[in-house]
This record gives structure tokens, sequence and C-alpha cells, in this order.
């Protein structure tokens, strides 16, 4: 019998094989032994420009292509290495400074080892993949080298080692190799002088030491930092470091209870003892949040900071439902964080408690009422976070608390504690360590949360960068712009590079034997027009109708091609798909595609031959159809009309041209159309929204707030894209039953609209039929007051609140009756018009090509639209996620435009004599304990009246903000929860004609003006509302 | 958890384990591991260890030769067995066949039925048994390479060598190939943590002429047969052809080192 056993000394490459040993433990909580194979080689390059023996050895790939060397030979470098440096990272160097790696600044020519860039996926996923994308651009001249495939880096754990002291030491001998490697290769390349020196950063004191016995060179992030240009605004931005807390070593009181350990959570969340959901902060209490949980219809409240337990809106958190003895109602009452904890001290840590007296009091009292009235009172199910899943964390913008700034802020470099109060109000307060608070101040700022202690009342974070000053239209919009994660930054070369090469003068091509005709249909011929928004550049569609001689109609939508410009898997494409739609501020556009195509060569300008995708339809006089077809054309556009530009053509009965009388042919069609959908139960909700129309005249800016008119010919455009969009999605569902891109919009859950019914049928004496959409469309038809006509308005606005938003899924995620679109009350929906602003209409473009097997120019287009199933969902989720993103990114835009237009007619009125702020008329849409909620329709915007900001009789309406503030504590309130009323009184008045009273609904004049806030909306110009009668 | 081949691939252009893009694992063989059969070998392919013996051919067992295909030649049976301890996690159940290891002796069996000259022995019986000690990656390509080990010891006639091998393709395989970005990236000999993230085939080859010293004359005529290909994932076909030729370069690089195997125990 031979011996089986490998016989390694045989084989010369066989002594080159080494194995990777490691214990991993499963879900399931099994342990499993890992053993993998590691080829060590010698021909892994240095990618420093400087060497000359790597490229001789540098590998190809499958291509024969050699990688290019990324390590400058000119590096920058410090004061202490004056020829230049490569910096080696460790991973808690990355972990506490990746901000720093990213700074454009410094920190150039950094090797990373494979060693590190496996550690750190195992601590942190979201910073690993920061460091992929900075290794993949070129400019920072990051470099990744496999030192574990490398025989002279490769290190052996030994036998005492534990892990981390091998991956340092891993780290070590990569420094000395690269440093003698580079000597040799330098001094035989004769350029001995220029050779830079390798820098291991690491912030393990221990790792320090040891490089400094193996004779490597050795700092600690701050160390190095401390000694580049700048260093005062780098050293803010590393992180929160462990090694700051260890400094202050166990004494702190834990406030929160600590988290349950993983397998803990998941037993319980098998066994159905804990849930595990999204937190949600409610926007008008920041110590109440709610988590959805499948198990229970209703959202799970979490009240209190105990409760929450460092949760922070966003994060997957897994949550135990507490005894019913503990269940409450939902918060009747506003609880502003700022109002609460204006004084807490951001140095001192021990004094305070978790739940400090105020928040105590206020917390109190919320208890007490839901005893109190618990008889009637539905109270909810309660909850406590016991367990994190996921930190929804990202970067946060806001602004440094000046109240929490030390007095001697402006002087010294010294560094302090303040606190930062992030825009978005559902997020708590940041605690930060600067050495700048004294320019911090004044400055929207970005911050990013680092970690939130058992012993810390806050999290705390670190500076990332400044936007500018507060209030400053750059800033803001900025600010805006990160808050809702937009991508904003100028498109890459690489994108720009896959536009067409002929640029502004690229035109149809004039021969139609050019291959771009191919599968084409000359539509050139017919009247084609298009109708937008005044001043629309990027136009998407356009619309013809003409009689065809067996009595019917043709009806044509022509959308621009933009798949023919866009191809699939390019950067262009990429880069869309990231962005996914166009987002649309007041005074900015973020474009998804470039300029080039947006407005110029897919937009279908009038009297230019544009490429497009055309529906045709055959209908009846009685616009039923008869027939669809689609195709790729070519079209030419006669004209581009605004909405009131074509409402006036069309109402003009001198013109008889052909162009006008086939825009009255498709305004009589859309309104047969729009009645047969509203017949099929189709909503008509009702959005909050104004439009600015920015003039360029110093005028007073408020009138350019418009509400949005809405003419004959809007609804002209809107029913027949609705109608393409429709006739499409059935098309590509045919052709791809698992892979296509649809939109729905599912029934709400008519518990959704318990809270509206209710409100209805005590105020009103109205009910709700919400069994359908049809039955819910003529009910809220019936919700009319006849002296107040915005009162049906308002109801829409609170139903279309009611109701879960719409979504783009891929039909295989659902059954298809689920795929109804609940609004439109259409079986079947799909994004086909917008591919200009929307990345979802360009996937259907290429589906829809795709079903009708158009080939195009070089016959690929077939498979273009073919995606998988898997793919296609991450594009849906992607796609979701900015499409309502953008929607906020525009609302929060013209909200801080009207903050800012009143602000400057406050201003010029403040110079004539007295800032008295505009009276207008609001609607009571939420009542509070203490205050209210009020709409102002002439705005758009809605604002929380608090106690201070009623009027009442016999007082003048001019305090100011901080006078006023005083008057909340001399106020008392009488709240009616059950018939939603709220009575405000002087206390020690009680006297009828003294108070004031205020219903849901009702109809009350306010005096709207913008104070400069305090605190956490600074900057933001709070619309204050006061309500004077 | 350690990196994955689709991100740091197109980053270093180094797998998992340290190898390019085309260079196989380390292999190694011995025959006639087991003198109580008739032929036998011991291979390993990177951690794949691959135990195989060969009995026969023999007079076939009662009832089975009688049958119409035993008349015309020797049957080949193939029986494989994954040990339980193969793989990371124990298997309960030794001995039993699942489907993994019968659909490798379903493979191997048709492949080495049409292989050999069954037609010198009608009326026998070639079992094959293959035992799997250790998993880690192309175990029906490190199955052949060691069945043809164990006949050829066995001395069992056959054309050629039939030797197998795997390959993947790293990137998104599952969407059509870009026809304007002629870049791909095929990998050669998976090992398991590949297998499980990319798509991969398995080819099998064979040269219809001994690669002896008597046809050193035309070797270079020498003519490659595709004669097993599997692929159980999913890929798009615009990626099959460069896999495939991948694959085969892969065979031939096998062919050579058990060529070596054999030459070096006939020598000793």
């Amino acid at each position: 019998m031979k011996s089986l056993r490998r016989d390694l000394s045989s084989d010369p490459q066989a002594s080159n094989v080494t194995s990777k040993v490691f214990v991993r433990s499963t879900k399931s909580g099994k342990v499993q032994k890992i053993v993998r194979e590691l080829y060590l080689r010698q021909d892994i390059p240095c990618s420093s420009k400087l060497c000359s023996l790597c490229p001789s050895i540098a590998p190809s790939d499958a291509n024969g292509n050699v990688a290019p060397f990324v390590l400058s030979d000119r590096p920058a470098g410090t004061k202490a290495f004056p020829r230049g440096h490569y910096l080696v990272p460790d991973t808690n160097a990355l972990l506490n400074g990746m901000d720093l790696f990213e700074h454009t600044g410094a920190f150039y020519d950094v090797i990373i080892l494979q060693t590190v860039l496996e550690e750190l996926r195992n601590q942190s996923l979201p910073l690993y993949n920061r460091l992929l994308s900075l290794i993949k651009t070129d400019e920072k001249r990051f470099y990744l080298f496999f030192n574990e495939f490398r025989l002279e880096t490769h290190v052996r754990r030994g036998p005492d080692e534990s892990i981390n002291d091998r991956n340092d030491r891993a780290v070590r001998a990569v420094a000395s190799w690269y440093e003698e490697h580079l000597q040799v290769s330098a001094k035989k390349g004769k350029k001995e002088k220029s050779v830079p020196a390798i820098v291991v950063i690491t912030d393990d004191k221990g790792s320090i030491r040891k490089a400094k016995a193996e004779n490597v060179t050795a700092l600690s992030l701050s160390d190095y930092v401390s000694g580049l240009e700048d260093s005062d605004k780098l050293l803010d931005m590393i992180g929160e470091a462990r090694e700051a807390r260890d400094t202050k070593g166990p004494a702190g009181q834990l406030f929160y209870p600590e988290y349950m350990s993983m397998s803990k959570l998941m037993t319980g969340l098998r066994a159905g003892n804990l849930h595990q959901g999204v937190y949600n902060v409610s926007p008008y209490n920041y110590l109440e949040a709610s988590v959805k949980v499948p198990a229970f219809n209703k959202p799970l409240l979490i009240l209190g900071r105990d409760n929450s337990n460092r949760a922070i809106s966003g994060d997957v958190v897994v949550i135990e439902v507490l005894p019913q003895d503990q269940w409450k109602s939902p918060s009747t009452k506003i609880v502003d964080e700022e109002a609460v904890t204006r004084n807490d001290n951001p140095d001192s840590e021990d004094t305070e408690a978790v739940v400090s007296q105020n928040e105590r009091k206020a917390l109190q009292e919320e208890v007490k009422r839901a005893h109190g009235n618990s008889s009637e009172g539905k109270p909810q199910p309660t909850a406590k976070v016991v367990g994190m899943i996921k930190r929804g964390w990202r970067q946060y913008v806001g602004n440094v608390d000046s109240n929490s700034t030390g007095s001697q802020a402006a002087s010294g470099r010294r560094q302090q504690t303040v606190f930062v109060l992030p825009m978005d109000k559902k997020v708590p307060k940041i605690r930060l360590r600067t050495r700048q608070a004294g320019d911090l101040l004044g400055q929207r700022i970005l911050v990013t949360i680092d970690s939130w202690e058992r012993d810390s009342r806050y999290p705390s974070g670190h500076f990332i960068r400044s936007l500018g000053e507060l209030e400053t239209k750059g800033a803001e919009t900025e600010a805006l712009l990160l808050e809702y994660d937009v991508q904003y930054k100028p498109f890459p070369k690489s994108v720009l590079d896959c536009l067409p090469a002929e640029g502004h003068d690229w035109k149809v091509p004039a021969s139609k034997e050019d291959k771009g005709w191919n599968g084409r249909r000359d539509l050139r011929d017919l009247l084609i027009c298009s109708i937008d928004p005044p001043g629309c550049q990027d136009i998407d569609d356009a619309l013809h109708a003409r009689s065809l001689p067996n009595g019917n109609f043709e009806v044509g939508v022509h959308i621009a091609d933009v798949s023919h410009f866009v191809k699939p898997n390019n950067p262009m494409d990429l880069e869309a798909s990231v962005r996914g739609s166009t987002v649309y501020l007041v005074d900015k556009r973020i474009d998804m595609l470039p300029h080039l195509l947006g407005t110029d060569l897919c937009s279908l300008k009038p009297y230019v031959e544009r490429y497009a995708f055309s529906v045709i339809w055959e209908v009846t006089p009685n616009a039923e159809i008869v027939s669809s077809d689609f195709t790729k054309s070519v079209i030419r556009s006669r004209e581009a009309f605004s909405y009131e530009q074509a409402q006036l053509r069309i109402d003009d009965p001198s013109q008889k041209d052909e162009l006008t009388e086939s825009m009255r042919h498709l305004l009589h069609f859309s309104k047969i159309l729009r009645q047969r959908r509203y017949d099929a139960g189709a909503l008509n909700l009702a959005s909050p929204e104004v439009r600015i129309e920015a003039s360029d005249e110093v005028g007073d800016p408020l009138t350019d707030v418009k509400t949005k008119a809405m003419l004959a010919t809007n609804s002209l455009v809107e029913e027949f894209m609705l109608l393409a969009n429709i006739t499409v999605a059935s098309k590509i569902f045919n052709s791809f039953s698992q892979t296509a891109l649809l939109r729905r919009h599912a029934t709400p859950p008519p518990q959704n609209f318990e809270d509206l019914i209710n409100q209805l049928s005590k105020k009103r004496g109205m009910e709700l039929d919400v069994s359908s959409s049809g039955a819910l469309a003529s009910s809220l038809d019936r919700c009319v007051d006849p002296k107040n006509p915005f009162f049906n308005t308002l109801v829409r606005i609170l139903a279309t609140r009611c109701m879960t938003s719409a979504e783009y899924f891929c039909a295989g995620a659902h059954a298809e009756p689920e795929f109804r679109h609940y609004g439109l009350a259409s079986p079947i929906y799909t994004h086909f018009t917008s591919p200009i602003r929307r990345y979802a209409d360009l996937l259907v473009h290429r589906q829809l090509a795709s079903a009708i097997g158009y080939e195009g120019e070089d016959g690929h287009a077939v498979i273009e639209g073919v995606h998988t199933r898997g793919k296609l969902e991450d594009i849906c989720r992607n796609i979701n996620y900015r499409h309502r993103n953008a929607q906020f990114a525009g609302r929060a835009s013209i909200e801080y435009y009207v903050g800012q237009a009143l602000k400057a007619r406050g201003e010029k009125m403040a110079a004539g004599g007295t800032d008295t702020g505009i009276d207008e008329e609001g609607y009571v849409m939420r009542v509070f304990e203490n205050g209210v909620v009020v709409f102002v329709p002439r705005f758009g915007i809605e604002g929380v009246v608090r106690l201070e900001d009623f009027v009442l009789p016999g007082e003048s309406g001019s305090f100011s903000v901080s006078e006023r503030r005083e008057l909340a504590v001399h106020r008392t309130t009488h709240f009616n929860p059950e018939e939603y009323t709220l009575r405000v009184e002087e206390k020690g008045h009680p006297e009828k004609e003294r108070g004031v009273d205020v219903e849901l609904f009702q109809r009350v004049k306010v005096n709207v003006s913008s104070v400069k806030e305090e605190g956490r909306g600074a900057g933001k110009r709070r619309v204050r509302i006061l309500i004077t009668g | 958890m350690p990196l994955d081949t689709s991100t740091t691939y197109p980053l270093t252009r180094l797998r998992l384990d340290g190898r390019r893009w085309n260079e196989l694992r380390l292999l190694q063989a011995q025959i006639s591991t087991n003198p109580a059969s008739s032929g036998s070998s011991y291979l390993s392919m990177g951690n794949t260890a691959i135990m195989c013996s060969v009995h026969g051919p023999a007079e076939g067992r009662r009832g089975e030769a009688s049958g119409a295909a035993g008349s015309a030649g020797a049957i080949v049976e193939v029986d494989v067995n994954v040990a339980g301890f193969a793989s990371v996690d124990r298997k309960r159940k030794a001995g039993g066949s699942d489907k993994q290891s019968s659909r490798i002796a379903t493979t191997l069996r048709s492949a080495f039925q049409s292989h050999l000259h069954t037609y010198l022995y009608p009326h026998s019986t070639i079992s094959i048994h293959v035992s799997v000690l250790s998993a880690d990656g192309s175990l029906l390509a490190a199955a052949i390479n060691a069945c043809t080990l164990a006949l050829v010891d066995a001395g069992i006639p056959m054309p050629g060598l039939l030797t197998g091998c795997t390959s993947g393709m790293s990137g998104s395989a599952s969407t059509p190939r870009d026809p304007r970005n002629d870049e791909l990236d095929p990998l050669l000999d998976l090992s398991l943590p590949e297998e499980q993230e990319l798509p991969f085939l398995t080819v099998g080859t064979t040269t219809s002429v001994p690669v002896g010293e008597n046809s050193m004359e035309n070797d270079e005529e020498e003519e490659t047969k595709v004669a097993v290909l599997n692929m159980d994932s999913k890929l798009h076909c615009t990626y099959i052809e460069t896999m495939l030729a991948v694959g085969m370069d892969g065979c031939h690089q096998i062919r050579e080192l058990l060529e070596g195997v054999i030459k070096g125990s006939s020598r000793r």
C-alpha cells in the first residue's frame, strides 16, 4: 500500500502552496472550519511608477492587458518626509478616518492591503464599499496590493498570535518589503535620491511600538494629519475614535440598556416574541416613533428615550411588545427636541440622566392622559427596542447649536464638544468634537454619526465638510440635495464620452439607406405638436390626430427615443440608473442624462427631425380604441405649445388650420377618456402643490408663488400619456411575463382611513366609503361644504396621505391581480412617456423595442430589453427610492423658496416700518393638545401653530418671537380629542371672550411671516403662522 | 468573510486563492494505489481529492450479461461516493447516493461507455468506484481524470486519455455580452467558492490517437474531441465559446500532467 499523503517535496511548485484556515459560524449557529489554498507568487507588482523591476513581471489578464501602475513617482510629502511617501493604513485607521482618505486635499498614493480590505469588510460593509470606490477612481491613486499572495509578504499566523496581531504584523511586513523593494529597484534605475518613505498609519499603540522595533515608520492617524497643512480642519474629520473613549475609561454611567445578542434576536424573531421593522420617528413628536411590523395591522408605538434605546430614524430594529398595561394611544402633543432639551450641555455627561427632567415631565403627562381616558381612547400596543439589525445612518446636514459652544468659542483652537442640530427633525442632536467651533457657527455643515455608546445620551459623530454659510443659496441647495441623496455632481468624463461625437450638430440621417433608419417608420409628414409647461426644454412627448377615410381617427403619441442614444451597460446608462430621475428644484434642475441629450438630441423640439418611439391608435369618433400599434419613428414636430398657448389656439374660433383642428380632436377624445376613467373609479387626488414661476423682475417675489392651475390642455396631455402607458404596459407584460417593468399602486388597507373617517363623521357628518376606489371617489365628491369651497380639496389632501405610494416592480414579483393601479383604476400600468427624466421609462422603452422585434442599428436592440429578474428588482428598488426622494427634494425646495420670499418681503416691510406678515386663510388639518397644524393653500405650506402663536382677543399681534415664547407659559388649553377641538386661553382668565376656540377643518385667519428660527431649523426660516381669529 | 471574486478580480486580476485566470491548481496524482483492484488511482486538484479503483473487465453478474447491451461489449458501471467528511459540513447520511453523486456517476458512465474500447470485452462488466475524499470544486473534472488514470492502470484500452477541466466566467454573465466590448474574463479550474459565485462548465476532451512516442511525428495534427460537456449554471449563450476554449486548453494541460504521472510510475 502506498502512502497517499501529499508529497510536497517532489514538486518544486508545491512549496509555494500554503493554505489558509479560518473558522466561521453560520446563521444557524453552526461553526464551520474553512480551508482554502493559497498560491504564493512573485509576480504581483508593487505598482509604483518608480519601480524598474515590476513592469517586466507584471502579468496580463485574459485579454492581454497589463494593469497600469498606480502609485506616482513623485508622491506628495510632508515636512517629516521631504522625499514624499506612500501610505499604508491599517484597518483601524480606515475605520476612524475614511472621510479623511476621501478628502481631496491630502492622502494620495495609498497602498491598500488585501488583509486590510478583508478585515474592513468584516467590520463595516459601507466603509468597505466606499474604499472600493476610492480604489477604482484614478485621481486618488489608491493601489490594492494583494500581500497575502506575494511570497515575500505572506505572513503565517503564529501559534499564540491573535488574528489582530497577525494582521498588524502583515501590514508591517508589507511596509518593510516595499521599502527594500523600492531601494533595490531605485539602485538599479539610478534614482536613489527620490525613493519615497513608506509610512504605516495605525491607531494601535502596540503596533506603533513594534514598528519602531522593526525599523518601520509608523504614525497614528492624528499624528500624521497634524503634520499636514490644514491640519485643524482635517483633524476634525477623524472619527470619534475608540481611542478617545478609552481615555475616558469606564467611569461613565450607562444610560441605555444593552442590545440583545444576535443569536438571541434571531431566536426571538423566529419564535415571534420579537419583531423586526424600520424605526420611524413622528414628525411632530421626537419622543414618539412607530415601527410597522407584519404581525400587527397598526404600527407599534415606541415612546420615550428609554424604549427607543439609541435607535435613529431609518434604522432597522428589533422590538419587543410591552405588556398591555403600558399601552398608550399616540401622542396628541407637539414635542420639539430643542424646546425641551435646550439647555443640555454637550460636555457634561455625568450629571444628566437619560430622560431629563423636562422630558420626564412631558412623558408623564402623556401617560396620565392615556390612562385617564383609556376607557374610550383606544390605547395602541407599545414596544421597546431591544436590538439593532442595521443602522440606517447616513451623512446628515445640520448646523452647530450656538448655545452649545463655549464662551470662548471664537478664540483659540482648543478642541471642544458641540451639538449639531440636523436639519431632519427626526434625527437627534449629534455630539461633535471640533477645533474650529468658532468657524463652524453659522455654517451649513455635513456630519456623520460614528457611534452611539450606552453611556452617552446623544450619538457622537464627526465633521465632514462645510457647505457654506447658512441661508446662502448655494449652501442651502446643496444641503437639500445631500439630505435627499440626490446625485448632483457633474457627469464624469466616462459618461460624456458616451455622447454622440457630433454633439449639437447631430441630425437624423438624410438618407433612408442609413442604418439609423433601420426599422423606423417615416412620420415626418404628420402634423405633430407638443404641449408642455412654459419654458420646458426637455420635451418628452408630442401628439397628433388625423381623420382616416373610414371615419375613424388616428391618434399618435410620440415619445423621445432616448434608448437610441443610451445603450445598456455603458457608463451613461449606469449613471442614469443610479440617478434614477431628474430632480426639479425651484431654480435648478439636476438632470438624469447629460444636457446634450436631455435638452437637444432627444428633446422633441419643434421644426427639426427627431427620433421617436410612437404609439399609434385607431379610434372611433366615440374614442373606442380599434387597434394600437407601436413603432420606432422619425418625426418633425410642427410646434411646441405651452398649455396656455394651446388653450388659446383651441378656443380661438378663427383658427381653422389643420394643426388646430387636430388639437381640437385630441381635446375631444381626452374628455371622453377622462370621463371613462372616472366612471371606472379613478380618483381625483389633490396634493398641496404650488408652482414657482421665477420672474426676473424685482417685484414682490411672492407673486411668483402660484397654485397650479389646471387647464383643459393639461388634462389633454395627461389623458393620452395615461393611455399610452397603459397600452404599453399590457404589451410588454404579454412579451415578458416575468420581467416587464410595471408600476402599481396598492389598494390601501381600510384601517389607514380610520382616523379620517372618524373625523369627517364627527365634525361634518359626512361619510367616506373606502370599500373601493370608485366608492371612495364618489364619496369624496360628496364631501363638499358650500360655505367653504376649499374644504373638498382639504379632504382630498388628507385622503391622499392615507394611501400607500405607487411603486415600480417587475412583473414576476407580484401576482397579476396585484398589478392594479388603485388611483388610476387601471388593471395594469407602467411609465413610458418620460424617458428623458425617468430611468424606468428608458427601461420600458428597451423592453417595448424588443417586444416588437425592433432590431436597431446593429441588430442588438432585441437583446437590450432582456434583463434578469434579480437585476431588475435591484433597479426597481433604486428607482422607487430616487423617485420618492426627487419628490421630497422638489417640495423642500419650494418650501425654502417660499420662506425666502417671505423673508425678502418681510425685510422690505421692516425697512418701511413694521413687519406685519401677510394675512391669509388657513385650514386646521390636525389638532394637538398644545397646538394645531394649519395648512395655508396660498403658499402650499403647512405649519405647526404652538400655544404662543395664538393671538387671543384683546392682544396685539406684533410681539417678537422671543416675547411670544414667554407667553406659552401663561397659557392653558382645553383639548377634546373626541371632538377635535382646542381652546386656548390665558391662565386665570377663563372668560369666554378672552379665549380662542379652534376645531378640525375650521377655516382660520392666519398671519404668515418668516422668522429666523433658532436651533435646528436655523436658516430654514420657519414660516410662522399666527392665528388671528 | 473573505473577499469575493466579482469585486477583487477586476481590480487585481488575482483570484481568491492567488491564481491568475489561466492557472490550474496544484495537480498531484498516483496510480496503482490499491493493489487489490485491477486498476486504481489517487488524484488531487487543489483541495479536491479523489480515490478511484477499477474492477474488471470481469464476467457480469447473473442476469445482466444476458441483456442485449451486454453482448455487444462490456458494460461500464460507475459508483460515486462522496465521503461524509468531504465538504465543510459533515453529512450525517453517509453512503447513500445523493443527487450530486448520482449525476456525476451518470455522466462518467456515459462518457466512459463510449470512450473505452468496450467491444473487446463482450459479456463483461467494468466497474469503477469513485470515492471523493475532499470536495473543493471541479468535482466532475477531477473524477474524470481519476477514472482515466485508474482505467489506464487497469490496462483497459482506450483511444486517448480523457481529461476534464472546468472553466468559469466572471463578470455579469447572465446578461448578453456587450458586442461593443470584447473584454471577457474567463477563469480556469474553479475552486468551490468560485463555483458558488460564478457560472461555470465542465469540459472533457480526448485525443483520437494515443500521444505516445510512436505518434511524435504527427503531433501537430493531433485531433482533440470534446467528449464531455456539462453545465448546471445559467449563462448567456454568447459567453460559451470563450469558456469552452479556455476549458479545452485546461484539458490539454492536464493531459500532459497525467501523461507524466503514467510514465513516471512505469519507470519505477
